[in-house]
């Protein structure tokens, strides 16, 4: 239960990390994102990932609210009350794949296997995750080279 | 509960804030949210094997993605003073302006 509910916070503060319109706002949120992360790792057994995830991530929000305070235009609008209800809406709804889905076939199964074994078993997902980093790169380098031709007009 | 599932999630929501994104900080976020998503996948894939040497590697990860923030957080800094804004597009926009500006007077 634990789990489901800090998967659900770390979604939910990754969308309102990424589209409030305060930037001060938005670092906040994204503390919370560091702060769940540092969570998972720690229930998971992952103690050192989960300790230096922490140190990590205070000093990067350190820097952040700074540069933040720094970088953002005083005048711009604030979120709206309705808009912050539908991000975490969205963040709830995005949250649901990773507590309801599995891509596993079965569990434990690289509980005693070795690095290289646990590597093996997952080369389906790997092959999967390198062809959507592919992907990616493709749309990236088509966006740029039509805001390049667009420009260019 | 799908640890990998979570992670693709979250790399999804860091690619469409890249995308969309037009202030600086918010692309550094949007960075940071496909490192968090990266590493998280490595962290839940360590534990499920059992393995200590995964979180060795991990830390030198953690080392590597803080440096880079580190790097890009002083160029968006200095690209900011330099322009007198964190937009993307009306960067570009004073850049070009610039060029041509430097262009024209190279030709005189």
């Amino acid at each position: 239960m634990i789990l489901e509910i800090l998967s659900i916070g770390l979604i939910v503060s990754a969308c309102l990390a990424l589209f409030l319109d305060e930037v001060v706002y938005s670092v906040a949120a994204l503390s919370g994102t560091f702060l769940f992360t540092a969570l998972l790792y720690y229930v998971n057994g992952a103690i050192y990932a989960a300790i230096f995830q922490f140190v990590v991530g205070v000093g990067t929000l350190a820097i952040l609210f700074l540069s933040g305070e720094m970088l953002s235009d005083k005048s711009r609008k604030k979120t709206s009350p309705k808009k912050l209800s539908a991000l975490i809406g969205v963040g709830l709804v995005l949250s649901l794949p990773a507590i309801f889905l599995s891509i596993s076939s079965s569990k434990g199964v690289y509980s005693n296997a070795s690095f290289g074994g646990a590597l093996w078993h997952l080369s389906g997902v790997d092959v999967i995750l390198q062809a959507l980093v592919i992907l990616t790169v493709a749309l990236g380098i088509a966006i740029i080279l039509y805001e390049q031709k667009k420009g260019g007009k | 509960m799908d640890f990998v599932i979570l992670s693709l999630v979250m790399m999804g929501i860091g690619i469409y804030g890249l995308l969309t994104n037009r202030q600086l900080l918010k692309v550094f976020i949007s960075i940071e949210l496909i490192a968090i998503a990266a590493t998280l996948n490595f962290v839940m894939l360590v534990s499920s094997a059992g393995q200590g040497l995964g979180q060795a590697f991990l830390i030198l990860a953690f080392s590597t993605d803080t440096a880079v923030s580190g790097v890009v957080l002083a160029l968006l800094v200095i690209v900011t003073k330099k322009y007198g804004t964190s937009n993307i597009n009306d960067i570009l926009t004073m850049h070009e302006k610039r060029e041509s500006e430097a262009e024209e007077y190279g030709d005189a």
